[in-house]
């Protein structure tokens, strides 16, 4: 596959400009960090490193994937996504330059609530790689749904109950809940929430080898999917 | 350069091709023209490889739209029927993206910009811009890459006569400078004025292909109107053209001097379309 890095760049200085003025996408990234101080500092007895697992969580079920599928229902539901598909630009171009900005405004904004929640600079390093891989996967799934739906409006009805599963079960297994561990196997999120707890109790990356195949498989499954649909919708 | 054979697509039950030939040259103006649902949209949604016919075979310069699309994509431009530019940014940030993505020369954008008289604007988002002016941005949009050949979907629907006027010049110079175009309209004095060739698309069929003089000497019902003086009054008749009484009137009246003014009475090719289908184009 040749990736072109012109076109990339094309995308993502678009995308750049078209969020300054978009607030709805701006407030998904303010959130996780407002969330995350009212839990840092304002709840007490709050168990070291949670606060931060919180944020993260929600940033990168939140932020990566409502972002990337509200941004192409929007292209869709404006047609400017024929300007994309009638281009130069291959399927594989235009979900990286789409995905690149919400990927590097995650990690930023990580880097952010990192700070706030104060004690885990030594982490930072396997936290960002943890963040890293577990946004690729959630903002390829975005990506999905926005191709999936018809319009802006129909991202949260397709959308929202596989936030709210990837985002709430991983949390429920973490309290004990027995059927949510069940659940919670089969989803990226509850690799990457334990991968937090793993990376804040100071393991070694001798204990994250399946967290971190996990994430790697669902990386690749997701964007094989997302380019099959991707194809299909094109030419429909 | 186009060459359509043949081609079929329905969706579901509704037929929208019924099997379509036509050829357009290396610098023809080709109008399709036709209804809402003819299958105008659709015929340049397979031509720019956006949709798959059922059967039949389309090629732009000898390559298959959708199988050679990389190829094909900066030979082609495209103007959409519904505008699809990025509302929340500028016009120049909307042509720069554009640019980068077929990555040809930014300093393209001011010289064509130049030509919509749109240069000054350059900095105003798309959202705050009129219909016309959106489609000036649409139309250059399409251009910045040099494409050698130029699909426009009812192009000026909805604009006011001024706005249709300045595409038209546009498109006309660009002709004029090599550019092939395929255009799709229900507009008649439209299609008159600009393409070379038109081919009447009616219930997925094209019924009629010519020139549009050639439709007008072969539809036309050979009468001619003339306005003659009679004493402070102005008079029409309606003369024969293959008549000898017709010239002798003719004469007669130029010699009294008496003939104010003669208009051929051919079909316009709304008349025609009518003619044709036995119904009203809208």
């Amino acid at each position: 596959m040749i990736i072109n890095k012109g076109r990339i760049k094309a995308i993502l200085i678009k995308e750049s400009q078209d969020i300054r003025k978009n607030t709805n996408v701006i407030y998904m990234y303010l959130l996780p960090i407002v969330l995350t101080i009212l839990w840092e500092r304002f709840i007490p007895g709050m168990p070291e490193g949670f606060a931060l697992g919180f944020g993260l969580m929600f940033l990168v079920v939140m932020a990566g994937m409502y972002v990337p599928s509200m941004i192409i229902a929007e292209e869709k539901e404006k047609k400017t996504i024929e300007v994309l598909l009638l281009s130069p630009a291959t399927p594989a171009e235009v979900f990286i330059g789409k995905g690149l900005l919400t990927f590097i405004l995650i990690i930023i904004t990580a880097i952010i609530l990192i700070f706030i929640s104060g004690n885990q600079l030594a982490n930072l390093t396997l936290i960002l790689l943890a963040t890293a891989l577990t946004s690729i996967f959630s903002i390829f799934l975005g990506m999905m749904v926005g191709l999936l739906a018809q319009n802006q409006m129909a991202t949260g009805v397709i959308g929202l109950p596989v936030y709210l599963i990837l985002l709430l079960v991983p949390q429920f297994a973490m309290m004990g809940v027995e059927l949510m561990k069940n659940i919670g196997r089969f989803l990226p999120t509850y690799y990457y929430f334990d991968l937090l707890r793993l990376i804040i109790e100071g393991k070694g990356l001798g204990e994250m080898h399946l967290h971190l195949s996990v994430l790697f498989g669902s990386i690749l499954i997701t964007f094989f999917v997302l380019l099959v649909i991707y194809n299909k919708r094109g030419i429909e | 350069m186009i060459r359509v054979e043949n081609l079929k697509k329905r969706y579901g039950e509704k037929v929208a091709l019924k099997g379509i030939s036509f050829k357009v040259q290396p610098g023809e103006i080709f109008g399709l023209l036709g209804p809402n649902g003819a299958g105008k949209t659709t015929t340049i949604k397979i031509l720019t490889g956006q949709l798959l016919p059922d059967e039949g075979e389309a090629k732009i310069k000898g390559k298959d739209p959708l199988k050679d699309r990389e190829k094909l994509r900066p030979v082609m431009g495209v103007v959409p029927e519904q505008t699809n530019l990025y509302e929340r940014l500028t016009i120049g940030q909307n042509l720069e993206f554009f640019c980068r993505l077929y990555n040809c020369n930014l300093q393209n954008i001011d010289e064509y910009l130049r030509l919509v008289d749109l240069l000054d604007e350059r900095d105003t988002q798309v959202k705050k811009l009129s219909k016309g002016m959106r489609q000036r941005v649409l139309l250059i949009r399409a251009l910045l890459h040099r494409p050698e050949v130029l699909f426009l979907d009812e192009p000026t629907s909805g604009l006011d006569p001024s706005s249709a006027d300045n595409i038209h010049r546009l498109l006309i110079r660009l002709n004029m400078e090599g550019l092939t175009i395929l255009l799709t309209s229900h507009n008649m004095e439209e299609v008159d004025k600009l393409c070379h060739r038109v081919a009447f698309l009616d219930k997925g069929s094209i019924v009629v292909m010519g020139s549009p003089e050639e439709l007008k000497l072969k539809y036309t019902n050979r009468k001619m109107k003339v306005l003659i003086k009679n004493g402070q009054e102005l008079e029409e008749r309606i003369l024969e053209m293959d008549s000898e009484e017709s010239a002798r009137l003719l004469a007669e009246w130029i010699q009294q001097d008496r003939l104010q003014a003669i208009h051929s009475c051919e079909p316009t090719l709304a008349d025609i379309f009518v003619m044709v289908t036995g119904r009203d184009i809208t």
